[in-house]
């Protein structure tokens, strides 16, 4: 062993090879380098891309393996919750440290804001009130309103995974009577709908996803009807689309879905659900609509629980 | 064993992925999984590496209620060929685990873009473009203790055979 080492040094040259010293160093163990080893790997690599597009097709095409995928999903479920709990003191700790830091200012802003909201309030009670008794009189029958949805809470288990995926996976699903296209909000306002609903889980198609939109209406101004969806380019900004001239659309204006009352062809969203305030307008003399900007009251990328509203039969 | 250790490790990736990366925004863009099974495709090869990838990518759309398969065949690609670049060129050099992890960060994401739009799904490729740098620098970021704890786990297996392996012919 000892004359092999001399003979042969470690950092031998292309000189030490063509004196005559040749020395050819086989492949590691580990990693076969055969010509069966190799015709094996391509069978088994050429196999598992073949498995994943036969996998693509049927889940694309059919509804065959949804219930294998959600009972797997629902035995995936206490790991995800277990994984939570463990994260949850670590995120805890940096929500207070940051919340600290913004305590004061957050203080005055909002000792400010409930003073305005107090008179707000007082307005606001008068006119519902008349608003109720003018309904009862006049027989008059609008859109649906959210008292006509049962609301099932659910924690978020999967914010979107990639910076494309405009969806989150929550803890309720067809077991609680959730169905494909229900409507999920939070108190602050509309999420999205739900796009797939298994036993115990569901997937929700958050609002922000270019395939997203909802018939809209500003709520100072009723006569301004338009579609609020996804706006172009890389941003998560909203934009409440095909909205006439006419009806003017001012900065700061609240956003809600308007609803439908056609029988025909009924709309997915209650009325009334807040989706953001307007947060620019602008128009020029070739495009017959307004470009607006809105900035939604949900804030997409922290969501921790939604409410999905589940129709009342 | 390799194997059994292997699937723990990408398990719990795929958990943290899951559960804990994805609150955070700015963490969105990063993929721990990715990092995880490069790590472990460098050090066992391209067959470890493609099978790996196949069964998280199978765990991952399965737990977000996805399209079955899309993630599996994006990770068996990527398992594949850096387990190929592993047993072939990259064998003891420092810079493997990095420069693997950037290159695949770069593809996977356009290949993820690539397959969405073939699938008729939302596929902005602004929106692709414009996390791409910050998806870079976390996931070089993660690659340094992520790649140090695997090796831990799976020792490189040519060290023990290199010794055994030189033999004279002439």
């Amino acid at each position: 062993m000892a004359r092999l080492a001399q003979s042969v040094p470690r950092n031998r040259t292309v000189r030490f090879a063509v004196l005559g010293n040749s020395v050819q160093r086989a492949a590691a163990p580990g990693y076969p380098s055969s010509r069966s080893s190799a015709v094996k790997r391509r069978i088994i690599v050429g196999g598992l891309v073949l498995l994943s597009l036969v996998l693509i097709t049927v889940s694309f095409r059919s509804s065959a393996l949804d219930g294998v995928q959600g009972t797997v999903a629902g035995a995936l479920r206490p790991f995800e919750i277990a994984a939570d709990r463990v994260s949850r003191p670590f995120r805890d700790a940096a929500g207070w440290a940051h919340g600290l830091a913004s305590a004061k200012s957050d203080n005055r802003k909002l000792r400010t804001q409930v003073q305005t909201l107090q008179q707000q309030l007082i307005q606001d009670e008068g006119a519902v009130n008349e608003n109720v008794q003018l309904k009862a009189q006049l027989n008059y029958h609008g859109p649906p309103s959210l008292q006509r949805f049962r609301r099932v809470s659910a924690a978020v288990l999967a914010n979107p995974l990639t910076a494309l995926d405009e969806s989150i996976t929550i803890a309720a699903g067809s077991d609680d009577g959730v169905k494909n296209g229900n409507v999920v909000i939070t108190p602050q306002g509309l999420v999205g709908t739900v796009d797939k609903s298994r036993g115990s889980i569901s997937r929700v198609t958050l609002l922000t996803d270019a395939q997203s939109a909802v018939t809209a209406t500003d709520l100072t101004n009723p006569a301004a009807v338009g579609v609020v969806r996804r706006g172009g380019g890389g941003s998560d900004v909203l934009v409440f689309d095909r909205v006439p001239k006419a009806p003017y659309v001012g900065i700061g204006d609240t956003v809600i879905t308007a609803g439908s009352v056609s029988r025909a062809l009924p709309s997915l969203f209650p009325h009334g659900i807040p989706i953001g305030t307007v947060s620019s307008t602008s128009g020029n003399d070739i495009n017959i609509f307004q470009t607006i900007q809105v900035e939604p009251f949900v804030n997409f990328a922290t969501l921790q629980s939604v409410i999905v509203l589940v129709p009342k039969r | 064993m390799s194997g059994a250790k292997a699937a723990l490790v990408l398990f719990v990736a795929a958990l943290f992925q899951l559960a804990v990366l994805t609150e955070y925004h700015p963490f969105r863009a990063s993929s721990i999984v990715l990092v995880a099974l490069l790590s472990v495709a460098l050090l066992r090869g391209s067959t470890f590496g493609a099978v790996a990838g196949f069964g998280t990518g199978l765990l991952l759309d399965t737990a977000t209620l996805g399209t079955l398969g899309v993630t599996s065949l994006l990770l068996t690609v990527a398992g594949f060929w850096i387990g190929r670049y592993g047993e072939t060129t990259a064998r003891d050099r420092f810079h493997a685990p990095f420069l693997s992890v950037a290159v695949v960060t770069v593809v996977y994401s356009y290949a993820d873009l690539g397959l969405r739009f073939l699938l008729g799904q939302s596929a902005p490729a602004a929106v692709v473009t414009h996390a791409l740098l910050v998806a870079l620098l976390l996931n070089l970021l993660l690659t340094l203790p992520v790649y140090a704890l695997i090796r831990r786990l799976f020792p490189p297996l040519e060290l023990g055979g290199r010794v055994r392996e030189v033999r004279l012919l002439g």
